[in-house]
């Protein structure tokens, strides 16, 4: 979290973290897509020839003044497959918040929780742990046939009970609610500790 | 340094006051007066943009600084590969029109200056060193610190952050 005190704004980093091809780029083009322009910056992605994220996406959106305070949210993808690992550590500097865009289909079971466990150890890098720190998990694609059942996926990835929420980012469902639980989680956080 | 919350989960508040933002945004001022840059940022490690001179209004600065946080942080990398033990100091991007100079302010914050190819590189060098000489002392200064207990967030915040951004994302 960043605080300006001259210009009463506090900025917030949220980082959707993955494994490879479970959304997380979609999540943003969906917000991107729906909101109002004077709200939202240029949506930027770092891709390879295959519409694979290398480095990440970013956006920032606004949402108006709240008493006098501007707060902005710094959005940003991280890059799924394991090759990309140390630009994952990277993207994660300063963050406040973090979604995990896991995908439901069974056979991506292994690759969510690779990544998960990757998140722990990267954020415990930084002096975090997940136990405490502020993230919501998305079961996305829920349209797919075959994708795996809610309590199965609860039972093997959201082992500290975090808020959870069913997705097709496609069509942007539960992108909405998604972030905002994790801003709201965020604060409340923030709230806290102070 | 700049002050710096540790929150109990480890996470970090970054809180810049009034009395530094003045003094970085002068130094930038001075900055882009004596070398003519087109534009200059100042931002933090994360990517976050903190000030910025000169000629910006076409220029998406939130993005670029994101850019240039993670230039950083790629080259850090590069850095332990070839052997380096510390990051970078700087790194420097030629074009045909124009070239971007990124220097280090301390571990957690940078500078970007972008100049037309008709800058010669050595003035640019010259004043940036003086002027993250300033901004270091600028960031060490804590005497314009907001009082610890004086909240930013406060009670009734969430729920009105809640209700704009229902707003926003109805």
């Amino acid at each position: 979290m960043f605080i300006n005190w001259a210009l009463q704004e506090i900025n917030l980093k949220i980082v959707y973290y993955g494994p490879g091809m479970s959304g997380k780029t979609t999540n943003l083009e969906y917000i991107h897509s729906k909101l109002d322009p004077s709200l939202t910056g240029e949506l930027v992605s770092l891709k390879t020839k295959e519409d694979r994220t290398i480095f990440f996406d970013f956006m920032q959106i606004e949402v108006g003044k709240i008493k006098g305070k501007k707060p902005k949210f710094n959005l940003y993808t991280v890059p799924g497959q394991v090759y990309y690992a140390s630009s994952r550590k990277v993207i994660l500097n300063g963050v406040d918040g973090i979604v995990f865009v896991a995908d439901s289909q069974p056979h991506r079971m292994e690759a969510n929780i690779e990544t998960l466990l990757d998140l722990e150890s990267n954020l415990k890098a930084d002096g975090h742990t997940l136990e405490n720190f502020p993230w919501v998990i998305q079961y996305n694609k829920r349209d797919l046939p075959g994708a795996e059942a809610i309590d199965v996926l609860q039972k093997k990835l959201n082992f500290f009970d975090v808020p959870h929420f069913e997705g097709v980012a496609v069509k942007g469902d539960g992108v909405f609610n998604t972030l905002k639980s994790t801003i709201n989680l965020v604060v409340q956080h923030v709230q806290n500790q102070l | 340094m700049v002050q710096t919350r540790k929150l109990k989960d480890g996470s970090r508040q970054v809180i810049l006051n009034g009395k530094q933002y003045d003094g970085i945004t002068k130094v930038l001022t001075e900055l882009a007066t004596k070398t003519k840059a087109s534009a200059i940022l100042f931002a933090d490690m994360s990517g976050q943009l903190i000030s910025q001179r000169g000629n910006t209004e076409n220029m998406n600065t939130t993005v670029l600084s994101a850019l240039a946080a993670s230039d950083f942080a790629a080259t850090s990398e590069m850095a332990k590969l070839v052997g380096e033990e510390a990051k970078f100091k700087l790194l420097f991007h030629e074009g045909e029109k124009r070239n971007v100079y990124l220097s280090n302010v301390g571990d957690n914050f940078f500078l970007v200056v972008v100049f037309d190819v008709s800058v010669t590189l050595g003035l640019i060098r010259i004043y940036t060193k003086k002027a993250i000489e300033d901004l270091s002392a600028i960031l060490d200064d804590e005497s314009g610190n907001q009082p610890d207990d004086e909240k930013i967030i406060d009670s009734d915040f969430s729920s009105l952050l809640g209700d704009a951004l229902d707003d926003t994302f109805k």
